[in-house]
Parts: C-alpha cells; sequence; structure tokens
C-alpha cells in the first residue's frame, strides 16, 4: 500500500512536468499548428542557462525569474528569426526546420557545457515529510506546477492579451480583421511557451540530472501527454500529462517484464492504443471536414 | 470634403491569375455604397484588397490616409470593419469573448463595456446567449455576431460581404434594418457586397456593378434602378 | 495533378486531361535517353574508378535511397505521415540478418523474406493507423521507432538477435567467378535493386492504383465517395512501403555486416524523414538525393567543426528549408517553370 501512494505521488509529480511540456506543445501548436521538436532541447538549454547562473553564486530567488526572463525572450527570438519567416511552408518543412532547431540546440549546450552529467542542486532542499512518504522535491514540483497553471489558466481566460492570443490562434484571418497582431501573439505563445518549459526543465533536473539530452524522453512523454489529452485542448492536455506520469510510474513498478528500459515504450503503446478507439485524443474536438 | 474611401485602378491577382482589373470605387462620408455583380464577378476580392488581405496594386485611400501597402491589422486599427465571408467566427470562444475581439485595437474598459451593452441593444438575441460558445449558434445568430463584432471596432466604415448569404428571409430584413440604423444613427459608413441585389439597393445610395473584375456602370441607386439592362440582369422586374 | 486525382477512376475526356495524361506517358524522347544512358554508363563504371571506402559509401546512399522511395510511396504519395520507418528498416535487417547467421540462407534469399515479412509488419501495422491522422499518426509510428531497439533487445528473443551485442555477417563474394571485389559487387547489385525498385514504384504511381493513393492523400472523403477502398489502399500503402524500407534493411545489413538494436534507434527514421523532405515529398527521383543527404551531410558536417557539427548540420536543414522548402523536386520545378516562361 505505501509503494502504490509512493509511486502514485511520484508518478503525478513526474507528471505535472509532463504536463508542463504538454501545455507547452499545445500553446505552439495552436499558434502556428504544427509540433515544436526542439521544445525539450529549449527546455534544456534554459537548466543550462539556470545551472551556469548558480554557479556564478546567484540565490534560486533571482535565477529562476531571470532564467524564466531568458527564457521567454529566446523563445520570442527564435519565432521571430526561424519559425516566422517560414509562413505557410508544408507540414513536413516545419517538421525538417524543428529537427535543424533540434540539433542546433542541442550541439550548442553540448559545445558550451560538455556532455558530463552534472548534479543539479534542488530548490527545495533534500528532505521529505509523512515520514518519507513523499520528498521536498516532490512537493514543490507538484506546487509549482499548480501554480504555473493556474497563472496560465487565468492569464488566457481573464486578460485582454490572453483573449487575443486564443482568438489569432483560432481564426488568424479573422483575428487579422479586428487588427490583433497575429504575427507578435505567435511570437508571445512562443515566449510563454519557453518559459514554462524553462520552469519544467529546472523542476525535473535535480531528479533527472543535467545534461544535453536530459528533455528527450520528457519531451516524448510531453507530447504523449498533449495527444492523449487532445491537442486543440490545453485543459486536457494537462489532465494527458499527469496521466502520462501516473501510468509511466505504475508500470514501471508493477508490471515485472517492463523495468526501465521499456517504461517509454509502454507508455507510448499505451497512448496508441487510447488513440486508436479515441483518435483525437480523450478530450479533443473532432473537427468535420467538408469535400 | 472628400470620400471616406476613395479606389483608383484597384488591380489584384490570385498567383498568376488576374482577378481585378483596375477598380474605380468610391464610398461617401456616412453613406452606403453597394458593390453588385454576379458569382466570380470579384465582389469579395475587392474587399479582401481593399484590407490588405491578398496582394493588390492601385490607389486606395481611406479618410485622407493611402492604405494600399498596409497591413490588414493596421487597416484594422485606422478603423475599417470587415465583415467576412463566411462571417469568420471565433468558435471556440463565446459570444461576449468574441465581441471584445472586435474591440481588441481600443483602449478603455468602460467604453468597450458600454459598447457591448450596445450591441447587445442592437442584437437581443446575443445577449441571451453570451456566454455560449460561438460556434453553437445559427447561421443567423452568427451573421448578427459578425456584424455586432465590427461594430465593437467604432468603425468609419464596415466593408460587409454577403450579409445576407444563407440566411432565412425573416432575418434577412431584421439583419438589414439593423444596418440601416447603425448607418443613419452613427454615420458608418459600409461598403456592401450583395448578391441579393433588391435588397442592397434598398439600403445604398451609391452603387457599382462589377463583371469579371472591371466596373460596369455606376452610379446613384435611382440611376441603377432606372438602367433597363440591369433592371433585366440582377432585379429581375 | 488535380486532374490526376481527382478523376482517378474515369478516361480523360477533355482535350487539356488527355493533354496532361500524355504527357504523364509520354516516350522519352532521344535526348533524355542519351542522358539516362550516360547517367546509367556512369554509375556502372564508378566503382572501377574510386576508392573502397566511396564504393561503400555510394552503397549506402542507394541503400537509403530505396528506404526513402517507400517513405515517398507511404508519405509523399498517399499523405500518411510516418515517423518510424527506421522499425520497418529494422526489421528488414534482422530479416536478413538471422537468416543467414541462423539458418545460412544465401544473402540473395533473405531479400524477399525481408519483403515479406516487411510487407505483412506494415500492412498490420496500417491497419490501426487507419484511424489516426496527421500529428496523431506521426506520434503513434513515432512510438514504433522508440519500441523497436528494445524490443530487438528483449531477452526472450536472444536466441535469434544476440541481443545487445547484435550479428556480425561475412561480406558476399561477387558470384559466377566475375572478376569484381566484394564492395563492387555488393554496389552493383544494390544499384541492380535501386532501379529495379525504381521502375517497380515509378510504374505502380502512374497507373489507377496509384492515382487512387493520390486520391486519397488530396482529399480522403472524396476518393471514399468516388468509390475508391480508402482502408485497403492505405493499409496497402503501408505494406508496399514497409515492403520498400525492408528490403533496404536487409541491404544494409549485407552491405554493413552488422546489425545490432542501437544501429535503429528513432534517429534512423528521423533520418530518412529528413532525407524525404530533402529530396522532394512526392517526387520519386527525390529519393536518390535524399538518400546522399542522409549519408553525406552529417559527415560533412562533422568536417566542418568537430565540437560544433551538430549545429551545423540544424543550420544546413534549416536553411535548406528556406532555400527550397519544397526539397530538390520542388527546386526543378521552380527552375522549370522559370525557364518555359522565359522562353515563352
Amino acid at each position: 500500500m505505501e509503494l502504490l501512494i509512493q509511486q502514485l505521488v511520484s508518478g503525478v509529480a513526474t507528471g505535472g512536468i509532463y504536463a508542463c511540456m504538454a501545455l507547452s506543445i499545445v500553446m505552439i501548436y495552436q499558434a502556428i499548428h504544427h509540433l515544436n521538436f526542439a521544445q525539450g532541447e529549449m527546455a534544456m538549454f534554459s537548466t543550462f542557462i539556470a545551472w551556469q547562473l548558480l554557479q556564478w553564486g546567484l540565490p534560486y530567488w533571482i535565477v529562476i525569474p531571470l532564467t524564466v526572463a531568458i527564457s521567454f525572450s529566446g523563445g520570442i527570438a527564435i519565432e521571430r528569426i526561424v519559425i516566422g519567416p517560414l509562413g505557410e511552408a508544408a507540414v513536413l518543412s516545419h517538421a525538417v526546420v524543428f529537427i535543424g532547431l533540434y540539433a542546433v540546440i542541442n550541439s550548442l549546450a553540448s559545445f558550451i557545457w560538455d556532455f558530463t552529467t552534472r548534479p543539479f542542486p534542488s530548490p527545495f532542499g533534500a528532505g521529505s515529510q509523512f515520514g518519507n512518504l513523499i520528498s521536498n522535491q516532490q512537493i514543490g514540483m507538484i506546487a509549482v506546477t499548480l501554480l504555473v497553471l493556474a497563472l496560465l489558466y487565468a492569464f488566457f481566460r481573464y486578460t485582454r492579451v490572453g483573449l487575443a492570443m486564443r482568438a489569432a490562434a483560432e481564426n488568424p484571418t479573422s483575428a487579422r480583421l479586428a487588427g490583433i497582431r497575429v504575427g507578435l501573439m505567435a511570437a508571445l505563445g512562443w515566449g510563454m511557451a519557453a518559459a514554462v518549459g524553462s520552469i519544467a526543465g529546472v523542476l525535473i533536473a535535480p531528479i533527472v540530472f543535467l545534461e544535453p539530452n536530459m528533455m528527450l524522453s520528457i519531451l516524448l512523454y510531453g507530447f504523449a501527454g498533449a495527444v492523449l489529452g487532445g491537442l486543440s485542448n490545453p485543459a486536457g492536455a494537462v489532465a494527458g500529462g499527469f496521466a502520462v506520469g501516473v501510468i509511466e510510474n505504475l508500470a514501471g513498478t508493477y508490471v515485472p517484464v517492463i523495468g526501465s528500459e521499456l517504461k517509454l515504450p509502454i507508455a507510448l503503446l499505451l497512448i496508441v492504443i487510447v488513440l486508436v478507439f479515441r483518435p483525437t485524443g480523450l478530450f479533443g474536438r473532432t473537427i468535420v471536414q467538408r469535400v | 470634403m472628400t470620400a471616406l474611401l476613395n479606389v483608383t485602378k484597384l488591380s489584384a491577382s490570385y498567383g498568376d491569375f488576374r482577378v481585378l482589373h483596375g477598380i474605380d470605387l468610391t464610398v461617401e462620408r456616412g453613406g452606403v455604397t453597394a458593390l453588385l455583380g454576379a458569382n466570380g464577378a470579384g465582389k469579395t476580392t475587392t474587399l479582401r484588397a481593399l484590407c490588405g488581405m491578398i496582394k493588390h496594386s492601385g490607389d486606395v485611400v481611406f479618410d485622407g490616409v493611402d492604405i494600399a501597402r498596409c497591413a490588414t491589422e493596421d487597416i484594422a486599427r485606422l478603423g475599417i470593419a470587415h465583415v467576412p465571408e463566411g462571417r469568420g467566427t471565433f468558435i471556440a470562444l463565446t459570444v461576449e469573448e468574441n465581441l471584445r475581439c472586435g474591440a481588441m485595437t481600443r483602449k478603455g474598459r468602460a467604453s468597450i463595456d458600454d459598447d457591448i451593452e450596445r450591441a447587445y441593444h442592437w442584437f437581443p438575441r446575443l445577449k441571451e446567449r453570451c456566454g455560449q460558445q460561438a460556434g453553437t449558434l445559427s447561421g443567423g445568430e452568427q451573421q448578427m455576431l459578425a456584424v455586432a463584432r465590427a461594430l465593437m471596432l467604432r468603425p468609419k466604415l464596415m466593408l460587409l460581404d454577403e450579409p445576407s448569404f444563407g440566411l432565412a428571409p425573416i432575418i434577412v430584413s431584421e439583419l438589414f434594418s439593423i444596418l440601416r440604423k447603425v448607418n443613419e444613427q452613427e454615420g458608418v459608413g459600409m461598403l456592401i457586397v450583395e448578391q441579393n441585389a433588391a435588397l442592397a439597393l434598398e439600403l445604398a445610395r451609391q452603387a457599382f456593378l462589377i463583371e469579371t473584375g472591371r466596373i460596369l456602370i455606376s452610379g446613384s441607386v435611382t440611376e441603377i434602378r432606372d438602367n433597363e439592362s440591369i433592371r433585366a440582369a440582377y432585379l429581375g422586374y | 495533378m488535380t486532374i490526376e486525382t481527382s478523376i482517378a477512376e474515369q478516361p480523360p475526356t477533355t482535350t487539356t486531361q488527355r493533354a496532361a495524361v500524355a504527357q504523364l506517358q509520354r516516350r522519352p524522347n532521344a535526348r533524355q535517353l542519351a542522358i539516362a544512358v550516360v547517367c546509367l554508363g556512369s554509375t556502372i563504371a564508378a566503382p572501377f574508378l574510386v576508392s573502397n571506402f566511396l564504393i561503400f559509401q555510394m552503397t549506402m546512399v542507394l541503400v537509403y535511397t530505396i528506404a526513402i522511395l517507400g517513405l515517398n510511396i507511404l508519405t509523399g504519395i498517399n499523405g500518411q505521415l510516418s515517423l518510424g520507418h527506421g522499425a520497418f528498416y529494422a526489421a528488414g535487417a534482422y530479416t536478413a540478418a538471422i537468416l543467414m547467421d541462423r539458418w545460412g540462407i544465401g544473402y540473395f534469399w533473405t531479400l524477399p523474406a525481408a519483403a515479406l515479412v516487411c510487407f505483412v509488419v506494415g500492412f498490420l501495422f496500417g491497419l490501426p493507423a487507419l484511424r489516426l491522422e496527421g500529428v496523431y499518426l506521426a506520434l503513434a509510428t513515432f512510438a514504433l521507432a522508440v519500441v523497436t531497439p528494445q524490443l530487438f533487445k528483449l531477452s526472450p528473443f536472444e536466441n535469434w538477435t544476440a541481443g545487445v551485442t547484435g550479428i556480425t555477417l561475412a561480406k558476399p563474394d561477387a558470384p559466377f567467378g566475375l572478376p569484381l571485389d566484394q564492395d563492387q559487387w555488393l554496389y552493383l547489385f544494390t544499384l541492380a535493386m535501386t532501379i529495379a525498385a525504381y521502375v517497380c514504384a515509378h510504374n505502380l504511381i502512374a497507373r489507377r492504383g496509384g492515382r487512387a493513393l493520390m486520391a486519397i492523400r488530396d482529399n480522403p472523403i472524396a476518393a471514399q465517395s468516388m468509390g475508391v477502398n480508402t482502408a485497403l489502399y492505405k493499409s496497402l500503402a503501408f505494406g508496399i512501403s514497409a515492403l520498400y524500407t525492408g528490403v533496404a534493411g536487409a541491404l544494409g545489413a549485407i552491405v554493413l555486416q552488422f546489425v545490432a538494436p542501437d544501429s535503429f534507434t528513432f534517429s534512423l527514421s528521423i533520418a530518412l524523414l529528413v532525407g524525404l523532405v530533402v529530396g522532394g515529398v512526392g517526387w520519386l527521383p527525390g529519393a536518390l538525393f535524399g538518400g546522399a543527404f542522409v549519408l553525406f551531410v552529417p559527415n560533412l558536417a562533422e568536417s566542418v567543426s568537430k565540437g560544433l557539427s551538430g549545429a551545423v548540420y540544424g543550420l544546413v536543414l534549416i536553411t535548406l528549408m528556406y532555400v527550397m522548402p519544397s526539397g530538390v523536386g520542388g527546386l526543378l520545378r521552380a527552375t522549370r517553370a522559370f525557364a518555359s516562361k522565359r522562353y515563352d
């Protein structure tokens, strides 16, 4: 029983990270209708920046906002310089550009900080609560995730810019006619996605350790969560992220053959099975197409 | 006093295919101009070109400003509200959020809230549905929402693309009486594209007839009405 | 193209349609024949002029060409996105390796076996994939790519796959006492296979079945309502596509003389996709350019800067997509259109 609770808690904690990644993916997907394969690498780079700032002796409470701000501007820069000019190019051309972006960021990080796996200090300390049931790091992960999600919800629901971003994502032509600067909104979306990704990276780094390929499997789980929940539905993507975290942990613990090597494939397979029965994700909308 | 909108030699093409061949067009201040023509004549293309949505050449002067090379969003910011073909509803947003999107270029929360009330006053049906997702509205309601959203911009000029399209006759007459009131009481200029020529001529003071990308005849509504050939071809009496 | 695809099941009626079909089916003229002969001649002569390592590289380019041809049939012609073709490549490679290593079957006979195995696997995978579209299909195929290396590592299969260690194979000699060394023979053998694969693919898409595949890509609902059996054709496309990539995998195993799970990670699938896009989606000859890109550009990037080779590679990809978003095929089309406009 205690093992089950422990696994559930740790599933929820990592699930929160997947939820953040899923949400970043959905934000960009909504803005430009393409999946950003480089999302994980952007988060990894942000985490390295945070680590570097910590190395220079800055305290945590300065490092976090600074990292988020740098990531936000970086996301905007990537959209303005690389993605925006691509315009209406085909899906596969976009996919290749994302692959290129992935290679560039990954290579830059390993060039600057090399491939050594580094420990990343937890911002929440090493202790644990409720008789070792849940570590401080896990509590922190869950709390920060929920806070980020709540802030984002409020932003999109109650602010004018949030509304403009939603409008621009849903119907760019109509948004332009209403005077909304659609390109700027897409850039903002990229900035925010990068910022959320940087938080996810800093939160998960104490667990997976810091190295240039740290975000690969996390991005995959994030994709899985986003697709599971439905790419058209941010709330669904968040739920999907949490679900993937729990499934991953329980499957790794209780299904004997699986072990850590097969955790990712099994989670992905489960999701494919779900997709076969619900082709647009658990909470996705079916778009009716006219001939 | 110059006209509100002055278009000279407007040409536009889709790729290599030229659709408009030098169109001249005017809308007076507070006036209503009808742009008539058959399917494929270039009516919708004209409106799109005016808003910078497609590649075009020629002069477009709005309210003394040359807008021929402006981006769509800047044209909207100058006070041209386009009610596009297909209504351009934000289907996932609520009715009220759709209206707020229409006012995105404006400042001042209080005046926007006032204008939402004003929109509900024009279209009481929208008020009943204010919290509903706009995609669930009927076609007529979506058309009303599109007009209401355009009004939220506080435009000097409205471009209306087939507002009667696909609507029941009773809803059409309701919509047009509201458009008339908006024009008369608030002095909003309108350029209205219609296949239903009789309907448009009731509202308009000036009319242009377009055929395969060229203006065939232009003049006041009475002149157009008295023209035998137009009567036979477009009005049917 | 719209004409071809929209009337998949009817004979052409109007003159423009007849012209379009005539252009598609026309016989090559003398100049084109001459170009083809020169190209073929030089590709056959090549292995006698260059170093063995370069021959090996050229052979691998051809192997990737066949794999990308397969991906093109699925993604380019039929419009189904696959991020997991590395899995079929791996299946073909392992089929060949196991047959040769465990049962001592001749390398030539492993090719039809790999073709059959991969066709069945692809067809079966295509059945559930019928329900998925766009990014959802991309994720499902991607899952396949991620699972594949893990599957070949699983202990129950270790008797055949040898687990993580992989299988080492012997290099085949030229048959009938031909005066060729092993690399030269493998190159010519692969070249013959590539030409055969290309001709088959070309014939496939020039016919009724190919038009049906394209109709499904362009408008699945309209295709279905015109009587195209969408489900069957989509699964068949998956099967045929997997067959091509599987044969490529088998050839790759023979050429490299080695298979191991970690040769077939998802980056192989990504590389094939990149090759497809760089060559030109839906344009069959593009596969050759794609194959060359997959093999040479990463090495080239490494020679530019060792530490930043990934960045160089990524920048090349991004720049390519700006300069020619529709790949080499699109670039050629644009050049031709530009030239013909100037002549008119």
